[in-house]
């Protein structure tokens, strides 16, 4: 059932800073639906602002959330609705952690192919698609854009409605699963979500190849024009990560291949990590990309692939930005910056003027960095979108500001 | 013809006199597209050259109350690019530019009018390829592979146009010129690219298009399997799903489907046998050559009749000419037939097949069965002649299959749209809230309901008062336009 209760505000709850202005406490009543029916009557049943919630794993990205009348908390919206095994699909709860999810996943051999650095934090379906978060799997898996087929959203005024369905071929209707892709709990809840699952590999192999960002860029380059289709291509501190899955029988001579391919840096070798050292060099990946830093505001950005080290070297150089991670195949970086809000206003413009986009992931609270840089050309329709779903503005108020 | 004299001099003034057409013979030949039944003459047809053209002619519409259809080469088969009489056709025939290979980040920059196989054809001198692969790909263009969110035999592993579409410039319905996504799958706000993606031309035109290419795979290893039974073929399918191999392809033909192809194409496909699944992998040559064996001892293991291996690219092609052949080859063993688009979750495959029989028996007609067997996308074609008064019986069968896909837990449509066609059978998938909601998506984009109205939703103008029950099409019964 639900529960309606207050709470004070407190930062390990609301680390954004949902509830009085500037953190100042504040009690904000908490909805905690645990069906579908219950998300509706607490969304129907209420008035004002709503702040979506799930776990809390990403409260401070994208824009600040401006106050909120009532928290509209998913974690008892949890747990797995349908899996059928045989085809390769499965029905949650928006608030099911993901890490959860996959632990009982891998008793069928199976997942969901996403690997954004937060999921080990506990991070939940509805908020991992609420955000559009992604990891290095997304070279060959995409978003979770690319794995959603179907969805059951509600709207502020209560309404739910259904999109796609449990089959992984469908284009009846508009998929309003890519609607509430990335829209950070402004257009709707996300009750109820269905995935399309892969095959866990039985082997993985990973390759470390010690070099800095231009060097490692160009090898990134080879490593992508060869046959040899890596799973993950990421840059990382000091070297070069690629990661082979498939067989235990082909991996072998598919990792001997790579090494030969890479041959020796100017820094050295590569080396095929034994396989709990390449768990730790990519849990160390995650942490880099999901870092919390008390002083400093994370950046995510997004480019032509090509481009993306020299936009990186320009913002280390300019900004000092560090902490910096390279999905030199995907086009996606990750960093660190002063949180202040001139320097991270400049950041979204080297990244807008080189074509890419950016969205802060985190800042110290109270910190007034902007979220966001120049608004998309599409900003039009973003907004007639959000009148027409949400024509109050009930849900996710400031989280696309200043454009909406 | 009911375009205004105004609103026609301002076509030609934001086009060129040539670029509009208006004589009856010419509008003939986009009064349907694929799906031939139905068909509806336009005011006018507008031939734009450049996206600012495309944006003109939509703002010309915009101010004029006119309604628009976009239209690439006309192969859809649900009649997405059905004319509306007192509207234009806005045709993107003459945007065909490939605008940019770039093999370093490895994606292509695309006019809507390119065909699908072009891209791939631009792309091969790098080594790379375009991923979806509809049955129409040498003459269906990439716009229209965006509107209908196309599929084809490979999606299984490599998923569908949206899965491949980094970025596209759209001329909105108030002739406004925007990008939807960017230069990586990462954006800043809600994915209005993936609303876009599959939306049949109901939300914009796309003008510009950036697709993903593929590098292609070191090794590709085909198969051509013949079964006893539709449920060993359907059997050892589930086997290779449940052995964590994930085939480029895996494709299902019947008995019927295979005397149609082999009469067309004598592509060495078995006369008679019950079922034959072609299975392909690919990938590197160590993975692939690996998995190629599991899947031969699973068809073996499945009482396999007969294991056709492609020895080189020659047999590969002759195997798929059989394939991709059987629905024009239908044709040659029934004067006339429909074809649905139904998907079924896989694991539900042979009961749908026995169910399907058993109504084809019930209706008296043949149904010939071609598909998709990895991802569960039946192409079921019901055979009749028109000549014999069966038309209405074949399209009464034809709708209960799609709905019997939605009843089994699946979809009315797999790659092929909703269209005009399906668009009166949307309640039995969708609840009318679900529906609504979707029509306020559309109203944010297009509020004056001018781009490709009366596709996609049903409107009580076109399915009556009575969601999802069968009722003739309004414009049928005013004999505006006709089923076969």
């Amino acid at each position: 059932m639900t529960t309606h209760d207050s709470t004070t505000h407190d930062s390990t709850i609301h680390p954004g800073g949902t509830a009085g202005p500037d953190g100042g406490p504040a009690a904000v009543p908490v909805a905690r639906p645990a069906t579908l029916a219950e998300a509706v009557s607490a969304l129907a049943g209420s008035t004002g602002r709503v702040l979506l919630r799930g776990t809390g794993t990403a409260t401070d990205w994208a824009g600040r959330a401006e106050p909120a009348d009532l928290v509209l908390d998913t974690t008892a919206l949890s747990g797995v609705i349908t899996h059928n095994p045989g085809d390769m699909t499965v029905g949650v709860h928006g608030g099911t952690p993901l890490r959860e999810l996959n632990a009982t996943l891998a008793e069928h051999g199976q997942r969901v192919a996403l690997d954004a650095a937060r999921i080990d934090r506990g991070a939940t379906v509805g908020g991992l698609v609420a955000t559009a978060d992604a990891g290095p799997a997304a070279l060959v898996h995409g978003s979770p854009r690319d794995l959603v087929i179907g969805a059951t959203v509600v709207l502020a005024d209560g309404t739910a409605a259904r999109t796609g369905g449990h089959v992984i071929k469908n284009v009846a209707g508009y998929d309003l699963a890519k609607l509430v892709h990335g829209s950070h709990g402004t257009l709707a809840l996300i009750a109820e979500v269905v995935l399309r699952l892969h095959p866990v590999p039985p082997a993985t192999a990973t390759v470390r190849w010690p070099a800095r960002l231009p060097e490692a860029a160009r090898a990134a380059a080879a490593v992508l024009a060869s046959p040899l289709e890596p799973s993950a291509v990421e840059w990382c501190g000091d070297g070069l990560l690629v990661r082979l899955e498939g067989s235990a029988a082909a991996l072998g001579p598919r990792t001997e291949r790579l090494l030969d391919l890479l041959g020796d840096s100017a820094d050295g070798p590569p080396q095929r990590l034994a396989e709990v050292d390449a768990v730790a060099e990519w849990a160390e990946h995650a942490a880099v990309v999901d870092a919390r830093p008390d002083d400093a505001a994370m950046l995510r950005i997004g480019c032509r692939p090509s481009r993306l080290p020299g936009v990186l070297t320009e913002l280390v150089h300019e900004l000092g930005a560090s902490r910096v991670t390279a999905g030199l195949a995907t086009g996606v970086g990750t960093m660190a910056l002063a949180a202040e809000p001139a320097a991270v206003a400049r950041a979204h413009e080297i990244v807008h003027a080189a074509g890419g986009t950016s969205m802060l992931r985190g800042r110290p609270a109270g910190s007034r960095a902007p979220g966001w840089g120049p608004a998309p050309s599409s900003i039009a329709v973003l907004r007639a979108v959000k009148a027409e779903l949400d024509p109050e503005g009930r849900l996710g108020a400031g989280r696309f500001s200043p454009w909406m | 013809m009911s375009i205004d004299a105004a609103a026609r001099r301002d076509f030609e003034r934001v086009l060129g006199v040539d670029d509009v057409i208006s004589e009856r013979a010419r509008l003939r030949s986009y009064e349907c597209d694929g799906l031939t039944g139905y068909r509806v003459i336009p005011g006018l047809v507008l031939l734009p050259r450049t996206a600012e053209a495309v944006a003109g002619a939509v703002r010309v519409c915009a101010a004029h109350a006119i309604p628009f259809v976009a239209r690439g080469a006309g192969t859809g088969l649900s009649g997405g690019a059905l004319p509306v009489a007192d509207g234009v056709v806005i045709s993107l025939q003459r945007l065909r530019r490939v605008l940019e290979v770039d093999p370093v980040d490895r994606r292509a920059v695309l006019e809507p009018g390119v065909t699908n196989l072009d891209v791939t054809r631009a792309a091969a001198p790098y080594g790379l390829y375009y991923a979806p692969d509809p049955s129409s790909q040498q003459v269906c263009t990439i716009g229209g592979n965006v509107a209908e969110n196309s599929g084809g035999a490979h999606c299984l592993k490599y998923g569908f146009t949206t899965n491949h579409v980094l970025a596209l410039e759209v001329v909105l319905a108030d002739g406004s010129l925007v990008t939807l996504g960017g230069d990586s799958g990462e954006q800043a706000g809600p994915d209005l690219r993936g609303v876009f993606l599959g939306s049949e031309g109901t939300v914009g035109i796309a003008t510009k298009i950036t697709v993903r290419l593929l590098r292609t795979p070191e090794s590709v290893r085909t198969l051509l399997a013949d079964f006893p039974s539709v449920e060993a073929a359907g059997e050892v399918v589930s086997d290779i799903v449940a052995a964590g191999i994930v085939p480029a392809a895996v494709e299902m033909m019947d008995t019927l489907a295979i005397e149609a192809a082999e009469a067309a194409v004598h592509a060495g496909y078995t006369l008679g046998t019950p079922a034959a699944l072609v299975v392909e992998l690919d990938g590197p040559a160590e993975e692939c050559d690996g998995q190629f064996e599991q899947v031969k001892a699973i068809c073996e293991k499945h009482g396999c009749t007969r294991l056709h291996i492609a020895a080189d690219a020659e047999e590969r092609a002759a195997i798929w000419r059989g394939r991709k052949s059987a629905f024009a080859a239908v044709g040659r063993i029934s004067p006339d037939y429909f074809v649905q688009d139904g998907v079924v979750p896989r694991t539900r495959l042979a009961e749908v097949l026995n169910r399907i029989a058993a109504m084809g028996d019930e209706a008296g007609l043949r149904v010939a069965n071609v598909f998709h067997a990895g991802d569960g996308n039946l192409h079921p074609l019901v055979l009749f002649d028109a000549a014999a008064g069966e038309t209405e019986r074949a399209e009464e069968l034809s709708g209960k299959i799609a709905e019997l896909c939605v009843e089994l837990g699946g979809s009315l449509s797999g790659e092929h749209g909703i269209g005009t066609d399906k668009a009166c059978s949307m309640p039995k998938m969708f609840s009318e809230v679900d529906l609504a909601v979707m029509g306020r998506v559309r109203s944010a984009f297009d509020p004056a309901g001018l781009c490709n109205p009366g596709k996609l939703l049903p409107t009580p103008r076109l399915c009556g008062e009575r969601p999802g029950k069968y009722r003739p099409h309004a414009l049928e019964e005013a004999g505006v336009i006709e089923r076969l």
